[in-house]
């Protein structure tokens, strides 16, 4: 540090006489006349203490700061240059100072210092808001604190390290009681009994609360947990900057590195799957928990019904959660064969499973997820000829006859039913398997509910599929069909079309039959008037027909040849 | 002078001109056609944009409509000069409605009452074109994609799963609005490093399990950002070994070890194989391992075509609802597999003609064409404009990727074979369907949805599912997306190759990826409603990245035969 060892010999040298005694008396009243006329009767903060306490140590330097060096007396910046060097040079270790100092100027400083009474050990820092006493968890600077709320932190503190004293006394006894080591006093076992768990669970939360209270350090659940005593967690890992980072709560983050710790070990246990359970409370669309939360599941042997049971209150909860479902699929093809054999069991489960998904479509009718789970249970569970299901779906169509999801699911009950169905056969492929009885049941259906509102279109789409399905022509509903066309053609107040999709089914009939123009003047109106926005798709669907028409010819006589073949 | 023209079509043609403060706009617009034929009364209104929220209707002044030359009075009905040019088909509900009331007539009815203000450009104080339209606020959107990349605050916990979609969706909806994205390259790459596990594959995150959908989006963010660096994060290796583990007896793909079965599976695995250049051999852990006959595409189209379903679209997994977002991934995972001339399109008019040719050809084609077509068809609305997800479900901005994104590639397996003029000759479609017109879809409509009623126009930006929804990354990048299809018309440019003697499905080879695609700017032979500053970057049809995005990263792992 040269530039202090000069300001050291700058007085040195222009004042080489030692002072007498009487000048700096005076200085020391003067100095302390300015710091007791300042003096505020009592501290009201911890700082405010502080700094009292500060200046009463250090009087030069209090006078400087008031004044300024050059307003002081020449005495007074003669004590105020040695009270610096003395507390900056009292840091440095002998030997340095030795070499900083002649010891002539050494033996001047000390001088000086006693003839002014200054107090050699001053406090050397001016104290600093948040420095000094530190920031509590709120960010505020503690030394901002009044008196008394300070001494209860005090105490707060040595109750913390009290307990964390206990803590260690606690877990050293753990370790022991594993390794089978033997008191060495009493001659027996080390064994932590029951009582002192419990002991030491009231002190970890009382631990967390002040650990949280003192420095806004939040340890989770798991971190204070006797459970999860012996588990290191693995902390997330993200190098700077990474994106789309997410700023996780305390909670989710230290569970998550539990998670990862116990996944890595493969571990399969009843608090792994509490932990699934807290960290799905948070993020029900984190598809790794739920895996894992199976495998602890069938690892372990739990009841599938009680896992099903909870699984119903989450679902009912996370409506649009799409891993709640899949996670239900994982549990049935699991409990499946265990019912298997059983018909009755078999029954009740089904019956179970339709109540809920009844109540959970009464929450949010079209739920993608929770149709494609039915779907797919009906035919694990081979629940074809349920009438129950075919009823409920009906019930569903009746509270609103445009509920899409419902007539899909009425179209697989019926149409892929086993015995009506040739494997691999597109849904949009006819079926010899499927009875007329069938075809003209489902075609009845459909047509009640057009009769409801001509334009909803799901049904106009399931009456289609049907006779597809069935082999039958289009044709064969050409009069149900007229029935929502009037006068078309005719003129813009003659025409009335109630339904787009009677005119798009007519046009489809008349091209079967190969009237084109018809075909062509249903497509021309739907282009013009009646449903302009698909203006692009009707056009495409004239050019197929006059492109049909002369396919048509070709196909037939191929035909032809081909069953000739066969 | 910055002057606001109606359009050609436009029977009654008023001007206005603004008062304040004049800008010079730059003459763009002069280069596009259909703005040629107002050029003498019209400018491009690009550049302007003083002060948006001070404008009034005070604010110009009407000039009189014998200005015009083309003015024809007998057509003129009623003039009504303040009128932005918008027609009735997105001012009013359908024409044909029927008075029974359901739930979803009522959701119906309110989403359409929601919109109308929208489309009329009702919609508070913006500036709007003479088409009634607002321009994309790009400046916004940019900034709401870049504070989706984070750091995001703790309630996106939900999202912890899907952290790798946020760099896809941000990443891509910046690279269409011209946002260059290398300088995401470092970042791209730490970030994806911590989401890859040593068995293959990415996840959601450090210690999630790899899953195919996380492993899209990371994968498309690398190719979004390029460059060898970020290639090279990818391990390959393990990639393939985890897809063999995810591959089904059925063709279809699990979505993580233990996961779901669907489509989204199907169409990832596709692009995943395709873009690294993975090799096709089963490893004998997979479940689908048959001692070497099969290979990974094995039966992929076949589990496709399952997907379909009696109303013509396609679904997450056999005998489910048909669903937008699930017919775009089965169209895009065919055209992947091969040219989709080829194997898309199955004619089924007579269903016994079908059978036989079935028995008597090669099956070659796998999806329900007309059908397809009519479903998809149908998923637009008017007066919205937008698409929805499912029949009698209400629109949603997404569905313009979803089900819009669908049409590239419909156009592209009707169109005609051959190239150049060869195709003007031969209008005949191999699929024996009428080769599709300039537009299958309503594009106007589409627009006028995305512009009008997607954009969130308050300080946060992004765009939406429908008016009243918030804005996020998701929706922003598929509405973009949307608009980019839109905007574009995308040309096939290759036919289908020979196949491998004996084959009838391609499990040799991903033929499809090779396929040759030109993209054009959409020209509407009637009017443009947007400004041609409004065009967004186009994407693949299948890959929904830019070509030279899917170029770079299959040029660098073809380059690399092995895992070297």
């Amino acid at each position: 540090m040269p530039p202090k060892s000069k300001a050291a010999t700058k007085p040195k040298a222009t004042e080489p006489a030692p002072a007498t005694t009487n000048p700096t008396t005076t200085t020391t009243t003067n100095t302390s006349q300015t710091a007791s006329s300042q003096e505020p009767s009592e501290p009201t903060t911890v700082l405010e203490r502080s700094q009292q306490r500060y200046e009463k140590t250090r009087p030069f330097e209090a006078a400087r700061r008031q004044h300024g060096l050059s307003k002081l007396s020449k005495e007074d910046q003669k004590g105020w240059i040695c009270d610096q060097l003395l507390h900056l040079t009292n840091r440095l270790p002998a030997a340095s100072r030795a070499r900083l100092l002649s010891p002539k100027a050494s033996k001047e400083i000390w001088w000086t210092i006693n003839g002014t009474n200054s107090i050699v050990r001053g406090l050397k820092q001016q104290p600093k808001a948040h420095t000094t006493w530190g920031t509590d968890r709120n960010g505020h600077d503690v030394g901002s604190y009044s008196i008394e709320r300070f001494d209860e932190r005090i105490k707060k503190r040595a109750a913390l390290t009290a307990l964390q004293v206990s803590s260690r006394v606690f877990r050293e006894n753990v370790e022991r009681e594993k390794r089978g080591f033997v008191d060495a006093r009493s001659g027996q076992e080390i064994i932590v009994t029951e009582r002192e768990i419990d002991e030491e669970k009231v002190r970890r939360s009382k631990m967390t609360a002040l650990k949280k209270e003192l420095y806004g350090e939040i340890t989770g659940k798991l971190a204070s947990s006797v459970d999860w005593e012996d588990v290191v967690p693995t902390p997330h890992e993200e190098p700077e900057g990474a994106l789309a980072a997410i700023a996780y709560p305390a909670e989710y983050a230290e569970a998550m590195s539990y998670l990862r710790a116990v996944m890595s070990k493969k571990e399969y246990s009843p608090r792994c799957l509490r932990l699934t359970e807290h960290i799905i409370g948070m993020n029900a669309a984190h598809y790794t928990v739920w895996l894992y939360r199976a495998a602890n599941i069938f690892a372990l042997g739990l009841s599938i019904p009680d896992e099903i049971e909870w699984l119903n209150e989450v679902a009912l909860a996370n409506l649009k959660n799409y891993q709640i479902w899949h996670h239900r699929h994982l549990l049935v093809e699991h409990y499946h064969p265990t019912i298997a054999s059983d018909a009755e069991a078999l029954a009740h489960f089904a019956k179970q499973e339709r109540d809920f998904l009844i109540a959970i479509l009464s929450e949010d009718t079209k739920n993608y997820h929770v149709w494609s789970y039915r779907s797919w249970l009906v035919g694990k569970l081979e629940m074809w000829e349920d009438s129950e299901e075919l009823k409920s779906i009906e019930t569903l169509i009746d509270e609103d006859v445009r509920n899409n999801s419902a007539w899909s699911h009425r179209f697989f009950l019926v149409f892929s039913n086993p015995k009506y169905a040739t494997p691999g056969k597109g849904a949009t492929e006819r079926d010899d398997k499927v009875t007329q009885e069938l075809v003209d049941r489902e075609v009845q259906y459909a047509q009640t509910k057009v009769y409801l509102a001509p334009q909803n279109q799901s049904p106009w789409n399931y009456m289609r599929g049907v006779l597809v399905k069935g082999g039958r022509q289009l044709a064969s509903v050409q009069e149900f069909v007229e029935e929502f066309v009037v006068k078309l053609g005719e003129g813009d107040d003659q025409e009335e079309v109630r339904s787009t999709h009677a005119l798009d089914f007519l046009a489809e009939i008349y091209a079967e039959k190969g009237e084109s123009e018809k075909a062509d003047l249903c497509l021309r109106r739907l282009a013009e008037k009646w449903d302009r926005i698909r203006r692009g798709y009707w056009e495409w669907r004239r050019k197929c027909l006059t492109q049909g028409s002369s396919e048509k010819v070709v196909e037939e006589s191929e035909k032809a040849e081909e069953v000739t073949v066969v | 002078m910055v002057v606001r023209t109606k359009g050609a079509r436009c029977r009654n043609r008023a001007i206005f001109i603004r008062k304040f403060p004049k800008q010079k706009g730059d003459m763009a617009a002069a280069s596009n056609p259909t703005s040629q034929e107002g050029a003498a009364t019209s400018t491009s209104s690009q550049q302007q944009q003083p002060n948006l929220d001070a404008i009034t209707d005070d604010d110009f002044e009407y000039v009189d409509e014998e200005f015009v030359s083309n003015y024809t009075p007998e057509e003129a009905v009623q003039p009504q000069p303040t009128e932005p040019m918008i027609p009735d088909l997105f001012k009013q509900p359908p024409l044909v409605k029927d008075d029974l009331i359901t739930d979803t007539s009522k959701l119906q009815d309110q989403t359409v009452e929601h919109c109308l203000p929208f489309l009329a450009g009702q919609d508070g104080p913006l500036e709007l074109n003479d088409y009634g339209l607002p321009r994309l606020n790009r400046e916004k959107h940019i900034k709401f994609l870049k504070q989706s990349l984070g750091p995001l605050p703790g309630r996106f916990v939900g999202m912890d799963a899907s952290r790798p979609w946020f760099l896809y969706w941000c990443l891509s909806g910046l690279t269409m609005m011209g946002e260059d994205v290398s300088s995401y390259r470092e970042s791209v790459i730490a970030t994806a490093r911590t989401m890859q596990n040593e068995s293959g594959g990415f996840g959601g995150g450090h210690g999630q399990l790899s899953h195919l959908a996380t492993t899209y989006s990371v994968i498309l963010a690398i190719a979004l950002v390029g460059g060898e660096e970020a290639y090279n994060v990818i391990d390959r290796k393990g990639m393939w070994k985890w897809l063999c583990t995810l591959k089904q007896p059925d063709g279809g793909f699990q979505v993580c070890v233990g996961g779901e079965e669907d489509i989204r599976g199907a169409y990832i695995a596709a692009v995943v194989i395709t873009l690294l250049d993975l090799p096709l051999d089963l490893t004998p852990e997979s479940p689908a391992y048959d001692g070497g006959r099969s290979n990974l595409l094995t039966g992929m189209a076949e589990y496709v075509r399952s997907c379909q379903t009696f109303e013509g679209g396609i679904s997450s997994q056999p005998n489910n609802e048909a669903h937008g977002a699930y017919a775009f991934c089965a169209l895009a995972c065919l055209a992947l597999l091969d040219n989709p001339r080829r194997i898309i399109p199955r004619h089924t008019d007579t269903q016994t003609s079908r059978q036989l040719t079935a028995l008597s050809s090669p099956l070659t084609s796998y999806l329900d064409i007309p059908r397809l077509v009519s479903w998809l068809s149908y998923r637009q609305y008017a007066p919205e404009g937008g698409f929805s997800g499912r029949t009698n479900k209400l629109v949603d901005g997404c569905y313009s990727h979803w089900v819009g994104g669908c049409f590239p590639l419909i156009e592209a397996c009707l169109s005609p074979s051959g190239s150049g003029s060869e195709k003007e000759n031969n209008k005949t479609a191999t699929s024996g369907l009428a080769a599709a017109p300039e537009s299958l879809y309503n594009r106007e409509g589409l627009i006028r949805y995305i512009l009008s009623c997607c954009q969130d126009q308050t300080k946060r930006g992004g765009l939406r599912d429908k008016p009243y929804k918030m804005s996020d990354a998701y929706h922003t990048n598929y509405v973009l997306s949307g608009l980019s299809s839109a905007q574009h018309q995308w040309d096939l440019d290759s036919d289908p190759l020979p196949l491998p003697e004996g084959e009838t499905t391609p499990t040799m080879a991903a033929l499809g990826a090779d396929s040759i695609w030109n993209v054009f700017p959409f020209i509407d032979d009637n009017d443009q409603v947007y400004e041609d500053s409004d065009r967004v970057r186009p994407i693949h049809p299948a890959y929904a990245i830019p070509q030279k995005n899917v170029a770079g990263i299959r040029a660098y792992f073809q380059g690399r035969s092995g895992f070297a």
